[in-house]
């Protein structure tokens, strides 16, 4: 009778034991599987983001041998004695677009915003909302009220409000924004659900949006000084 | 006896117990296993992003010697003829500012990072979370302090750079960031750090309990933009 109780009570021991092992065992399992699970971005977002480091690359890639060709170009020039000016002068074109000290022209849309009545007034952030998703859009130049945006411009409110600047420059209603880019594009970047320029239409504004086949923008007319970067 | 029947009792239910945890965890298991078969396509994904990535990072590495290399070349070229020389300084200053070469510099650094909401009494939790309007505003601020040159987490403002909500992200020149955003600014850093000022962005976020500082430096290094512009749709006017 006791032999009997002593055997049971360490089968029953036993099996618990192993139970508990075999609990343990999953538990790890699952955690760590919980873990990967967090990790991983799903398959559509994965694919997006192959397809985006893939241009990535390839831009990247394009620019190289760009550089590599000015280079041999350069060193043509330099043993056949020849003058460097074209060379130089393209370089300086180049360098002049990106700064936004060239007058350009393309296909776009123009957008005109004025305020409606008895209605807290078009401000700053809205320009500045809507200029950042026209560059999320792809937008290659823009312009508010001539006014050309380059990578140093700042859209703020002066007085509370009352008006605004543009690169330093006060501007007043209606503002035109003109912007060349894939027409739809910057449309689409705009308008439609959750879009700058419905949320303005819907609040009283009025907008409107045309597509212009040639719109011309013209340069930033100011002497862009650097003090501080070396 | 009674003793004897309890505890066979409390066993059985015991045993029930255990049996039906294990159960449980294999059917979970099965499932997430499930979920592991799907994701042999996703790692292959995953894989390919990253030789992608690196072939990137290897080629942006080249190019920034290349382009060092080309500043050579163009300024021996120049050096002979003072109006050459005068467009080659501006291309070298251009580059500086459109952000195609590293620059370094005086300036601020302003770290953005989601409140913790202990401290703060707000009801909307979306106020504690840095958002792309707050980073963008904080941009533009600085610029209209006079910035010379920005960056977010490394990645350099230029002309094109827009910034964009994705999720818990934000979407900055084709790559993803999250908090704490680090927005490197090089300029006066008085001027600069006025951002902190009474009435400021900066302090209006701080009330909604975002976690703000703001910190001057003499030496603040900016890289160069991680791609590259390239207009399709523009085209400069001929004189």
């Amino acid at each position: 009778m006791k032999k009997g109780k002593i055997a049971m009570t360490i089968t029953i021991g036993i099996a618990c034991f192993a139970l508990v092992t075999v609990m343990m065992m999953q538990f790890k399992v699952v955690n760590e599987t919980d873990i990967t699970a967090i990790e991983d971005m799903q398959e559509s977002e994965l694919k997006t983001e192959l397809a985006n480091w893939k241009t990535r690359y390839e831009e990247i890639d394009a620019q190289y041998q760009e550089v590599t060709q000015r280079i041999e170009e350069y060193k043509n020039d330099e043993q056949s004695n020849n003058e460097a000016s074209q060379l130089v002068q393209e370089e300086l074109e180049q360098t002049n677009t990106l700064l936004g000290l060239t007058d350009v022209h393309g296909e776009g849309i123009v957008i005109t915003l004025k305020s409606g009545e008895d209605i807290t007034a078009i401000s700053a952030d809205d320009l500045l909302i809507i200029v950042n998703a026209l560059k999320f859009a792809g937008a290659e130049a823009i312009s508010i009220n001539d006014e050309r945006i380059v990578n140093t411009t700042d859209i703020v409110n002066i007085l509370d409000g009352s008006f605004i600047k543009v690169n330093g420059q006060r501007i007043l209603e209606p503002y035109v924004i003109k912007v060349i880019g894939n027409q739809s594009h910057m449309e689409s970047a705009v308008t439609g659900n959750g879009g700058k320029v419905d949320e303005l239409q819907t609040l009283g504004h009025t907008v409107t949006i045309e597509k212009d086949n040639d719109i011309t923008i013209g340069k930033y007319n100011r002497e862009i000084e650097t003090k501080y970067i070396e | 006896m009674p003793n004897k029947k309890l505890i066979s009792i409390i066993l059985g239910v015991m045993c029930f117990a255990l049996t039906l945890g294990i159960v449980i965890q294999v059917r979970t298991i099965q499932n997430t296993n499930s979920t592991i078969g799907q994701n042999q396509e996703a790692n292959e994904l995953r894989d390919e992003i990253l030789r992608y990535k690196e072939r990137y990072d290897n080629r942006f590495k080249e190019l920034e010697e290349a382009e060092k290399k080309l500043e050579k070349e163009r300024e021996e070229a120049t050096q002979n003829d003072s109006e050459l020389e005068q467009a080659q300084q501006k291309i070298t200053e251009g580059n500086k500012l459109t952000g195609m070469t590293e620059v370094t510099g005086p300036g601020v650094i302003i770290t953005l990072s989601d409140g913790t909401g202990i401290s703060t009494s707000t009801l909307n939790p979306s106020q504690l979370i840095v958002h792309d309007i707050d980073v963008l505003s904080v941009v533009n601020e600085l610029i209209n302090a006079g910035a010379e040159a920005i960056s977010i987490n490394d990645q350099r403002w230029v002309l094109t750079t827009a910034i964009s909500c994705r999720g818990n992200t934000i979407d900055i020149n084709g790559e993803r960031i999250g908090a704490p955003f680090v927005i490197k600014a090089i300029g006066l850093p008085e001027y600069l750090a006025g951002l902190e000022r009474v009435g400021g962005y900066l302090e209006y976020m701080k009330r909604d309990g975002v976690g703000v500082t703001l910190e001057k430096s003499n030496s603040i290094t900016i890289p160069k933009y991680s791609g590259v512009i390239n207009f399709k749709y523009l085209q400069n006017v001929e004189e």
